[in-house]
């Protein structure tokens, strides 16, 4: 499955099968995704939504498949595209109680891009500085990461991934568990970067706020079931064919509304 | 006594509680943030196993430690990076298998008794002039270890998934973590001893824990109480003239007990429980 954009493809999977042991958690994903495009991947649980983007990262192996990311052949060349790439893992897989302050935390995303052991410098933390202002947490600099609540402490990973200054962003699950107003700041960022050039690959389980950022949908569930446009593809029968359960989809003048897959996904 | 504790033969085993404290609290912070306690008393086991080698071979018995405790950080390190349940497994076998051959070699030496109560309790004011330098060059290479790559350890400690993800080579930090712990069994070896050296590892940067909020205060409120609760050991042990090992362990327990009791994160978060009692009360 391919979708336009304005220059080479960013991201090209094709054939890719992964395996836990003896089980397949993804079976032949086939998919390109050019620059300045904004993916959003949706489906239910153990779907392989979090496997797929840690075979794009190159931290899982695959069984079949090649991928290639910004012309990188992963896993092979992985080391090269993770210094282009800004990722935000699942928040609950990080302690909070570890003594970190929320600039430790963003200036992490420049400690990455640099060889061994040199020194951060003042520009890092003005860059550093210009992605916490861009989640609206500026005013959080100098606080404990224990501190913040979860949409808070969201922002400032989103910030770390944004302070890498990426060529590709990948997100898993970066609204689970914030506030709407959280999920509005963290939307707009996204969309805003993927206006500026970036490609964005969100893994989300809450559909109704991606409709409207998002330029493309991924619907997963162990292999692809349909990606597009999300106004093409959102439809009731490819929506409970992917989460096996009766989705209903409502139209409400120029917005979509869907009711039954807000199920953890 | 004082002047006994004033005495120019006190200044060595002095200088190697307080190295071995600053060793053991910058490694310990990262032992303790990272969950590496069980990994850690695993390495310092196998220090006794090099150390009892070396006996037998007439070699100096801290080199031996060091040869042995490295190459088994590197099988730990290894292990620990995969399934989980098969690392604890694998772990618990090198802690038996290295005291094993500790006890096999130690048999076999004559000096059975001595050097292997030495080698388990420490042997502080046996500390030679050999000894000491060898405490200080260990001591500086994990000192500049960690001032070099003091970032990377910061985030990989903190989301070593993330930092995998964004470029950092994080097999190779882990392995480097792991081999100052065992760097620092070699230091604590001849200070505390390899039961106590646990001890000294885990409970300055565990108590300091309690108080920080950044890795920064985390490493220097550790140092203070590693530093505090050995000299206090060491000075207290020639007083009561009782094993200094025994001292600094008791000092530096009670002060993670005491850190513990004081603990304003613990406060905050039994505030946090009691009134939700009373809202889930009210309700």
């Amino acid at each position: 499955m391919e979708v336009e954009g304005s220059m080479n493809p960013v991201v090209s999977v094709k054939n890719l099968s992964v395996a836990y042991e003896d089980k397949l958690a993804l079976e032949d994903i086939t998919f390109e995704l050019k620059e300045q495009a904004f993916l959003s991947i949706i489906g239910p649980n153990g779907s392989g939504k979090t496997t797929l983007l840690k075979a794009l990262l190159g931290m899982v192996r695959p069984v079949t498949g090649i991928i290639r990311i910004l012309g990188y052949e992963v896993p092979s060349e992985r080391y090269e595209v993770r210094k282009q790439i800004g990722y935000v893992p699942q928040r609950e897989r990080i302690d909070p109680t570890k003594p970190v302050l929320v600039k430790d935390v963003v200036l992490m995303g420049r400690i990455a891009k640099k060889g061994w052991s040199r020194r951060l410098t003042e520009k890092d933390h003005d860059v550093a500085r210009r992605a916490l202002e861009m989640v609206e947490m500026n005013d959080f600099w100098d606080e404990p990461y224990a501190h913040l609540s979860g949409g808070q402490q969201q922002r400032v990973l989103i910030a770390r991934a944004l302070a890498t200054e990426p060529k590709l962003l990948l997100l898993d699950e970066p609204l689970s568990g914030v506030d709407a107003a959280t999920q509005d700041v963290i939307l707009n960022v996204l969309r805003e970067e993927a206006d500026r050039g970036v490609t964005v690959i969100m893994v989300t389980h809450d559909l109704n706020p991606l409709i409207e950022v998002s330029d493309y949908v991924m619907l997963l569930n162990r292999t692809i079931i349909a990606m597009g446009r999300s106004r093409d593809i959102l439809n009731e029968y490819l929506l409970s064919r992917t989460f096996m359960r009766r989705v209903s989809v409502i139209m409400a003048g120029e917005k979509i509304v869907i009711s039954g897959a807000d199920h953890h996904a | 006594m004082l002047e006994l504790l004033l005495h120019s033969s006190m200044l060595s085993p002095l200088v190697a509680v307080i190295v071995a404290s600053i060793v053991s609290s910058i490694v310990g912070s990262f032992t303790v943030l990272r969950g590496l306690s069980t990994l850690s008393a695993a390495i310092t086991h196998s220090s006794f196993a090099g150390a009892s080698i070396a006996v037998i071979c007439g070699a100096n018995p801290l080199l031996g430690a060091l040869a042995m405790s490295l190459g088994f950080s590197g099988i730990t390190a290894y292990v620990s990076q995969g399934n989980e349940r098969k690392a604890d497994v694998i772990i618990g076998m090198i802690f038996g298998f290295s005291t094993a051959l500790a006890v096999l070699f130690l048999s076999i030496a004559r000096t059975y008794t001595a050097t292997a109560w030495s080698f388990i309790v420490g042997d502080v004011l046996g500390v030679s002039l050999i000894d000491l330098c060898t405490l200080i060059i260990v001591a500086t290479v994990t000192l500049c270890i960690v001032a070099l790559l003091y970032d990377e350890f910061k985030f990989i400690t903190f989301d070593i998934e993330a930092a995998e993800a964004m470029g950092l080579r994080t097999s190779l930090y882990h392995y480097l973590m792991v081999a100052l712990i065992a760097l620092f069994s070699v230091v604590a070896i001849k200070v505390v001893g390899i039961i106590l050296a646990i001890v000294l590892l885990i409970a300055p940067a565990a108590a300091a824990y309690e108080f920080s909020h950044n890795l920064e205060k985390m490493l220097l409120l550790s140092i203070l109480i590693a530093l505090v609760s050995g000299v206090t050991g060491f000075i207290l042990s020639i007083f009561f003239n009782v094993a200094t090992s025994a001292l600094i362990g008791i000092m530096t327990s009670t002060a993670y007990l005491l850190s513990l009791l004081a603990s304003p994160k613990r406060r905050k978060c039994k505030e946090f429980i009691k009134f939700r009692r009373r809202v889930v009360k009210e309700l």
